[in-house]
């Protein structure tokens, strides 16, 4: 009997509590939960993890948030469910990264673009780096081209899978040295991609710079050039690629935050959107993700907006030019 | 009654074979040709074995399975169908702990031999239901933070 | 001797309860239907956020090494994997649980796991480096080949005829297909929506496992038989002891193909299980007594499974790469501590690191000695009756294929391949081959592509697939193994009629 009682109880709340979700008096009042489209244990999911551990202190949002991971197919798989099923009532979150769903959106045969979802705040920025294996000839990303030069289409290199940020960074290069280069990407996402490298099966690879960081501290790889505007802290005696002479931007910067399905009421995303960000900036946060040798970089809902929008542009016209 | 799985084998492997050329078929008109090429080269091979089979089981030469029984396929419908609502409408339909509690409570009352009269045998039916549905709901709700379909009640 | 030097770390009093916490614990969540190590573990990590790095790892540790072995217990009572690694233990430990033993099921399957765990263990303690060598060694060509190795094992694998045998492992391989392609990213044979993410192995598993198994109790209908499903008889410890180390063959072969395997990042430790059992009923003397309950199954398999344990950390704790899908949550369990695992892990971290690995040895031994205290009660969940069975078992399998992913369309996933799995069963079809081929599917299929695309940007596809001598000495082994289940087909022919296969059928059913 007390069984029956207690679930009885417990549906009342749940039922005064979709009442209360409504009226947006005490969101959030229970467990919040954010998809990661990608692997435990990978970059993504590991920084989510990290900077949401402190959501359930009483000056953040007072309620947990839990991980889901939702891999799979460069995640697609997660990102479609989310712009498909996720519910729009503020308590389903989602990591988004940048190009990459932005990429996948413009190629197609996915059910997301931009519109799709509404950004809450930015939590990081891990730039692309070029990697070669310690025992490399290769020296330079002179080095490289020259090599693709002499053998056009040869140059074999790993990345973490098709358009995504690492997939952006060798198109860029690509079209900056003029150079045809064979791009391989990996099922096992940038790990899978950084192993490849340090195996010897590729002569080279692009992969996330807090991955390469940790990689060239054990002495596994050496990096060549990131492909960002400035030098990173982390790295500050590898050159930019536009230091050694090729026009890459920042385009495959992989841009790492939480948003919402849209449809979530306003009311919802302006409570995350003032809130969210200083979770970001506590400061337990900072030294654990500075720990793990991953850069951060936090932006408002309406710098990621703007931030959003000029990546739709800057990888439509790359990606048209490829097409051609 | 010996043909029964006889005829049982033909059915099921002609399913099989119909499954079989079907992704065949998908798999060698469908485009990209890159994506499609691993699938072309399984379900070659998935087609000609189960057509294979198919011809075998036509031959009356299978050599394995049994087949189902009248009194077996009788003996399961009641559960089946209890697993097919539970499964495809009430889980998420009822909420996840009402309608596996319903479900629980439901396959025990259908299958337990005890009497259906005594009032001893329903106690003991909704304390098995309850505890389990107490350890599910330390387990998944508490321990693992699952967040379960809730829905119209819970 | 670093290791013995940091051994007294283990058992402070804090350190050795979380040791116990995690062991315990682990055992729990892995014999629970649907829970794989992995998720066992990640849903750990939050907890060690509060502890010190070194107490955070022995959780961790001492979980992984024990959810490993946890899944056999509801492989062998059930006929239910807790994991794809304890899938081979399904097929002699359930059938030795029909015949009354399984209890000494239960304690075989703790004792070859102790046994083979610690020698992983002892592998990842003195040979890492050379082992890192090893484990980088495999590149696309290879893990092809070893895919198509994993393939030639499915037709042998519990069934009585290789052509259903072999057309179930295709069934596998083409369910595997199904969804986004990892590489390519185009969408293949979607016909529902539950599918756009493709089908998950651990929903698969459980679907595949547990629902022929609840419709199987449900067929006995209403029936007064007594309200005992299985008999279980007493088993004393000390016999298994000897059961065990009587049957040395399966115990080197499964610890030795384990440790091998388990080593190779991304495969190794979904088939180590399946390819020991494998290679132990070929190299048997009484091969045609496996599958029909012969203890020489349960030992190589589980000896395997957990003899992979050690050696799969060897990538991540030097190369900073996570060889499984557990390592890479290991890895973030370490990150978050600013512990980056590398050559250097050891001299940097001695503390964390050795006290890590002891914790794993001690954690095998106490995993080992809950075991046995849990196959004592194995009796108890045989007395259950079968209606009560049925209905926990189908609530479990709901429960547990949702909280993968908290996705309704995993349930409904593993329903349906639940519900066909029953039917194709009745039709001398089994789940076995069908999930090895689901594993092995994207296997296969990514390493040849990646491996194609490299080779046509240099030496081109002959060549790459088919020079050096591990690829060489892969290929062999594939042939050899062919043509091994060839020849046990044709000589088995001879003297097996249908009466001997349906007498087989009804033992297993």
């Amino acid at each position: 009997m007390k069984k029956w009682i207690a679930g009885a109880a417990m549906a009342l709340t749940a039922m005064s509590g979709a009442a209360f979700a409504d009226g947006h008096g005490d969101y959030p009042e229970r467990p919040l939960l954010l998809m990661v489209s990608y692997g435990a244990g990978g970059a993504t999911d590991f920084q989510a993890r990290i900077v949401t551990m402190t959501a359930g202190n009483e000056d953040a949002l007072g309620m947990p948030i839990a991980i889901l991971n939702r891999p799979g197919a460069g995640g697609r798989v997660g990102w479609n469910w989310f712009a498909t099923e996720a519910e729009a009532d503020g308590y389903t979150l989602g990591a988004y990264n940048i190009p990459h769903f932005i990429a996948q959106s413009i190629e197609g045969g996915v059910e997301y673009s931009t519109e799709s979802f509404e950004p809450i705040a930015n939590w990081g920025a891990d730039p692309a780096v070029f990697v070669v294996p310690t025992d490399s000839g290769f020296q330079s990303m002179a080095d490289v081209v020259a090599y693709a030069t002499e053998n056009p289409g040869g140059l074999t290199f790993s990345g973490a899978g098709l358009f995504v940020g690492h997939h952006i960074a060798a198109l860029q290069l690509e079209q900056a040295a003029g150079v045809e280069l064979a791009y391989i990407p990996n099922n096992a996402g940038g790990a899978g991609a950084m192993r490849a490298v340090i195996a010897g099966e590729v002569l080279g690879g692009v992969n996330n710079l807090s991955d390469a960081f940790r990689a060239q501290e054990a002495g596994n790889v050496r990096i060549l050039g990131v492909f960002d505007l400035e030098r990173n802290d982390f790295l500050p005696d590898v050159p930019t690629m536009i230091e050694q002479g090729y026009d890459i931007d920042n385009a495959s910067v992989n841009f790492r935050g939480v948003m919402v399905p849209a449809g979530t009421p306003q009311e919802v995303i302006d409570h995350l959107a003032a809130i969210v960000p200083t979770m970001f900036e506590n400061g337990r946060v900072a030294s654990r993700m500075e720990a793990g040798g991953s850069p951060m970089h936090i932006m408002t809902r309406d710098e990621v907006l703007e931030m959003w929008a000029a990546r739709q542009e800057t990888l439509e016209a790359l990606l048209a030019d490829l097409d051609n | 009654m010996t043909d029964l799985p006889r005829t049982q084998h033909i059915i099921a492997s002609g399913l099989i074979a119909a499954v079989g050329v079907t992704v065949a078929y998908i798999s060698f008109t469908q485009e990209p040709a890159q994506a499609y090429l691993f699938p072309r080269m399984i379900s070659s091979v998935f087609a000609v074995l189960a057509i294979w089979t198919f011809g075998k089981a036509l031959l009356g030469r299978t050599k394995v399975g049994n087949g189902l029984s009248a009194e077996a396929m009788k003996n399961m419908l009641p559960g089946l169908i209890v697993m097919l609502v539970y499964v495809f409408w009430a889980a998420k339909a009822l909420g996840f702990y009402t309608a596996t509690t319903i479900a629980v409570f439901i396959v025990i009352s259908l299958y337990d031999p005890a009497p259906h009269g005594a009032a001893k045998t329903w106690i003991k039916r909704i304390a098995i239901t309850a505890g389990f549905m107490a350890v599910m709901y330390g387990l998944f709700a508490l321990l693992l933070n699952v967040f379960t379909p809730r829905e119209v009640f819970f | 001797m670093d290791f013995i030097f940091y051994m007294g770390d283990v058992f402070t009093p804090v350190n050795f309860a979380l040791l116990l916490l995690g062991t315990v614990g682990g055992l729990i969540l892995g014999a629970t239907p649907g829970l794989s190590p992995t998720m066992a573990v990640a849903l750990l990590i939050p907890f060690t956020f509060q502890l010190e790095p070194q107490q955070g790892l022995i959780l961790l540790g001492a979980a992984y090494t024990s959810t490993v072995a946890g899944g056999a217990v509801s492989a062998i009572l059930l006929k239910i994997p807790g994991a794809p690694a304890n899938i081979a233990t399904t097929l002699d430990g359930h059938t030795m649980a029909l015949n009354g033993q399984g209890a000494k099921a239960l304690q075989v399957s703790f004792l070859a796991s102790a046994v083979g765990g610690i020698f992983g263990v002892l592998l990842l303690i003195f040979l890492t480096p050379v082992l890192a060598q090893w484990a980088l060694a495999f590149g696309p060509s290879h893990l092809f080949w070893l895919a198509i190795l994993g393939v030639t094992v499915i037709g042998t694998l519990d069934s009585s005829s290789v052509v259903k045998g072999l057309l179930s492992g295709c069934i596998g391989l083409w369910l595997a297909t199904i969804g986004f392609d990892d590489i390519m990213g185009a969408q293949r044979f979607i016909f529902h929506s539950s599918l756009s993410g493709g089908i998950n192995v651990i929903p698969a598993l459980i679907g595949l496992f547990a629902i022929p198994q609840v419709i199987t109790m449900l067929t006995k209908g209403r029936k007064d038989s007594g309200a005992e499903v299985i008999t279980v008889q007493r088993h004393p410890i000390g016999a298994a002891f000897r059961e065990v180390f009587s049957r040395l063959r399966a115990l080197s072969i499964g610890t030795a193909v384990g440790s091998i395997i388990g080593l190779i990042p991304g495969v190794g430790g979904q088939i180590a299980g399946l390819v020991a059992y494998d290679q132990s009923k070929k190299f048997s003397s009484e091969s045609e007594k496996f599958g029909k309950g012969h203890p020489e199954g349960v030992i190589a398999a589980e000896s395997a499974n957990n003899a992979m344990v050690g050696p799969s950390l060897v990538p991540l704790l030097t190369l900073s790469i996570p060889g499984s899908p557990t390592a890479a949550v290991l890895l973030g369990g370490l990150l978050i501590h600013g512990i980056f695992p590398g050559p250097d892990l050891f001299m940097n971290y001695p503390a964390v690191a050795w006290t890590f690995i002891d914790s794993m040895l001690i954690g095998q031994i106490l995993m080992c000695i809950f075991g046995l205290f849990i196959a004592g009660l194995a009796a108890k969940v045989a007395r259950v009756p079968h209606a009560v069975m049925a209905a926990i078992v189908l609530a479990l399998a709901v429960f547990g294929s949702y909280s993968v992913q908290n996705s309704m369309g995993d349930v409904y996933v593993m329903a349906t391949l639940g519900l066909a799995m029953y039917f194709l069963e009745r039709f001398g079809f089994s789940a076995a081959p069908l999930v090895l081929g689901l594993i092995l599917g994207p296997i296969a299929e990514a390493n040849f592509i990646q491996g194609s695309m490299i080779a046509n940007a240099t030496v081109g596809l002959g060549p790459y697939f088919f020079t050096g001598a591990l690829n060489w000495l892969l290929i062999a082994i594939v042939v050899v193994s062919i043509g091994y289940s060839v020849w046990m087909e044709l000589r088995q022919r001879r003297y097996t009629t249908k009466d001997d296969a349906v007498a087989k059928e009804e033992s297993l059913t």
